[in-house]
């Protein structure tokens, strides 16, 4: 699905991989797991939240993304309690922005994991990944759980808990920013300065992530939110305290959106319709005013995403 | 035509009879022809023998929801006169409808003319008694009970009891107790609902009686759990009598396990002895008396296996397929995608993959064995996984109760295939 080129071999991480079981000490290995847990934490977010049937949406279906979103929290509270410092990213935007601009180029380089969107664990640990799916399933560990955590474990790539004097939602910006620069910075700066047509809601979205990221232990926060409304539809009740905006605001990472030549150029008519890019953001299109041409991923701004959140948490 | 979407298909008791429901609700009853000594090529093809309205659209106005008219199940109940009877229902409302045909009429009253005006009183002069004449055969179909309001969540299941006079209805999280004649109120027999929803893990997806024993019936879980119970132990039967589980393969442990481990059908043996389960990549054979493990293990189509994160996001994952017996419990069948549909022969532990599309199926040819190539090099014939149609899904499948015959619904058409052995 990642193009016609020959098949992207994770070799030198095979070892580690047999069984299917990740060693959570095992550097890329665990990055791909934390990329892949995230992915669908997001997707099974979206699933909740995007969906407005004009009939009950099916109580089994909403159980085992429940499910699937509680297990998912419950990883990330364990996690978040082992944790300890986080570095700071060291390895700024550069290397990571050169790794995609590598990645277009001889997709058939199998060693490269340049081209493998695990890469984005290293340096912007979890603020991916609307990663499509589709390149995930490549990778040769299929998803898989691991099983519980020792202690000794790093876990270098679990949530963002950034260090909390920085404001994480600014250097998220500064990042996408250095990878993005003509089209985002004025975007940027046009929310950052809180300048937004949408007033509100997009104040409130600046501020909260901001509250967010300060420390993960948040995490207990979604726990505490944790779903509800079987009863009725599922559109409220998940995450009470925190809105939406908070989760995909702070998640998104615009360096895959600028990925195009990888998800354009994916031949083969996939009939499994993979979650590129392309994909995410038609589904979000139908909300915002304007068409969404996939060739200027960030022109689906954070004013539409401010218009969005109001559509999803607002009504 | 969304409406035409087929969402279920039944053979009644004796094979003579095969229903479909589908997503406008509606239902179309085929007749198998009799066989004739002139027309021995003929070998009883089935036709259209009535078709009808069994549910329409509602809304909930407490809840500001539609409830949609898609017929979720049929189920035949054995003939006992010249009339048939089946249950239909969709997610609240079950219905008993009663096809009978009508082949005379009634012609020579008094007080009525043939076209049923009153006659005024004044010009009748004698008195006669109605005669019976022959007229074309007409099927018609009467709702002869409505069995409403019983159903918080969205029923999934109907089973007649082998007792004829009770059946049962699941839905995500209940399970009641009719008897046929009563329509105003039923037993509750199984509640799982929690008293604090919030904490629901776990939902009911199946049920089904025992072919024999009329208080025995079990009723499958989006755990990948079964459940037997008897209904002589209790009157809520919320502690089971049996409880079929097989431990988890830490090999095979996903993110999805959970989900990929919901059972979407139950289905008994004939014989009673054995349950066959239908998850997303398997179909297990279980053997009443052992509650650990199933006895045998299908992999339908285990290629999905690293594609689950994508059929999670594009919601195949929650699809809901059935499986069915053979009428001598030998082969299991079951569908899959780019309408392909799988069977497996329990004896010699062979199994087939075909396909239901219009290009294969013309009338009398013989359908060719497919594959799904997993590796590398795929061969002439062989489709990649990559190539499948994922929209192209058959759920629902019937086999005749007795002959090796099969009804296969592919989004919105039947295909009914039969054995060339004879």
């Amino acid at each position: 699905m990642l193009g016609k080129g020959g098949k992207r071999k994770f070799d030198e991480h095979e070892d580690g991989l047999e069984g299917k079981i990740v060693s959570p000490s095992d550097g890329p290995s665990k990055v791909s797991y934390t990329l892949q847990r995230q992915t669908i934490f997001n997707i099974s977010l979206m699933k909740l939240y995007n969906h407005r049937p004009l009939t009950e949406p099916s109580l089994q279906k909403t159980v085992l993304i429940n499910n699937m979103l509680r297990r998912i929290q419950e990883e990330l509270k364990q996690e978040g309690s082992l944790r300890p410092v986080f570095p700071a990213s060291s390895q700024p935007a550069d290397s990571l922005s050169d790794s995609y601009r590598e990645a277009p180029a001889p997709l058939s380089h199998p060693a490269s994991p340049s081209a493998h969107p695990c890469d984005l664990g290293s340096t912007t640990p979890l603020e991916a990944c609307l990663t499509p799916a589709s390149l995930l399933e490549d990778d040769d560990d299929t998803f898989c759980t691991s099983p519980a955590m020792p202690p000794a474990a790093p876990a270098r790539v679990s949530p963002p808990a950034l260090p909390p004097e920085k404001d994480s939602f600014s250097s998220a910006l500064d990042e996408i920013e250095e990878l993005c620069p003509t089209s985002t910075s004025t975007e940027a700066t046009t929310v950052a300065a809180t300048d937004s047509p949408k007033g509100d809601s997009s104040e409130s979205s600046l501020q909260k992530p901001e509250g967010l990221q300060e420390g993960r232990p948040d995490d207990s926060k979604l726990m505490d939110s944790l779903p509800g409304n079987f009863e009725i539809t599922t559109s409220t009740g998940f995450l009470t305290d925190l809105t939406l905006d908070d989760i995909l605001f702070a998640d998104i990472d615009t360096s895959m959106y600028d990925f195009d030549p990888c998800t354009s150029t994916s031949g083969t008519a996939s009939k499994m319709a993979p979650v590129s890019a392309d994909d995410l953001l038609k589904t979000l299109a139908p909300y915002s005013s304007q068409p969404v041409a996939p060739s200027q991923p960030f022109k689906m701004d954070l004013t539409e995403l401010d218009h969005i959140m109001e559509v999803l948490v607002g009504s | 035509m969304l409406a035409d979407i087929i969402s279920t298909v039944e053979f009644n008791h004796t094979g003579e009879l095969l229903a479909t429901g589908d997503k406008g609700g509606r239902v179309v009853i085929f007749q198998r022809e009799q066989e004739s000594k002139n027309q021995v090529h003929r070998r009883g093809e089935y036709n259209v023998y009535s078709t009808f309205q069994s549910h329409e659209p509602e809304f909930d106005y407490l809840k500001s929801l539609e409830i949609e008219e898609k017929i979720n199940k049929i189920r035949w109940l054995p003939q006992q006169n010249a009339a048939y009877f089946l249950l239909s229902t969709n997610d609240k409302t079950v219905k008993l409808w009663k096809v009978s045909e009508r082949d005379k009429r009634p012609e020579g009253y008094n007080l009525k003319d043939e076209e049923g005006r009153l006659r005024d009183p004044a010009t009748i002069t004698t008195l006669r008694v109605p005669v019976l004449r022959p007229m074309d055969l007409m099927v018609e179909a009467t709702p002869r009970r409505v069995f409403a309001n019983a159903h918080t969540y969205h029923i999934n299941s109907i089973s007649v009891n082998s007792d004829y006079e009770t059946y049962m209805s699941a839905d995500d999280l209940r399970i009641n107790l009719w008897n046929f004649e009563i329509t105003n109120q039923s037993f509750n027999i199984v509640d799982i609902k929690p008293a604090n929803m919030e904490e629901l893990t776990e939902v009911i997806t199946a049920a089904e009686f025992h072919p024999h024993h009329c208080n025995t019936f079990v009723y499958s879980s989006s755990k990948g759990t079964i459940r037997l119970c008897d209904m002589r132990a209790s009157a809520l039967c919320d502690r089971h009598t049996k409880f079929f589980e097989e431990p988890e393969d830490p090999s095979n442990r996903s993110f999805f396990s959970e989900i990929i481990s919901s059972i979407s059908d139950v289905k008994f043996s004939h014989s009673g002895r054995y349950i066959m389960t239908r998850d997303y990549l398997t179909v297990k054979v279980w053997d009443l008396n052992m509650e650990n493990r199933p006895i045998e293990t299908y992999q339908v189509h285990d290629y999905l296996r690293s594609k689950l994160c994508s059929l999670y996001e594009n919601d195949c994952i929650f699809d809901k397929f059935e499986c069915v017996w053979n009428g001598s419990d030998s082969v299991i069948m079951t569908g899959s995608y780019n309408n392909f549909f799988r069977m497996f022969d329990r004896n010699t532990k062979r199994d087939v993959t075909l396909e239901a599309s219009r290009e294969n199926s013309k009338p009398r040819a013989i359908l060719k064995p497919r594959k799904v190539c997993v590796g590398g090099k795929r061969r002439k014939d062989e489709i990649s996984v990559d190539s499948l149609d994922f929209s192209k899904k058959i759920l629902h499948t019937a086999w005749h109760p007795s002959e090796n015959i099969i009804a296969v619904a592919a989004t919105n058409n039947l295909y009914i295939f039969q054995d060339k052995v004879n």
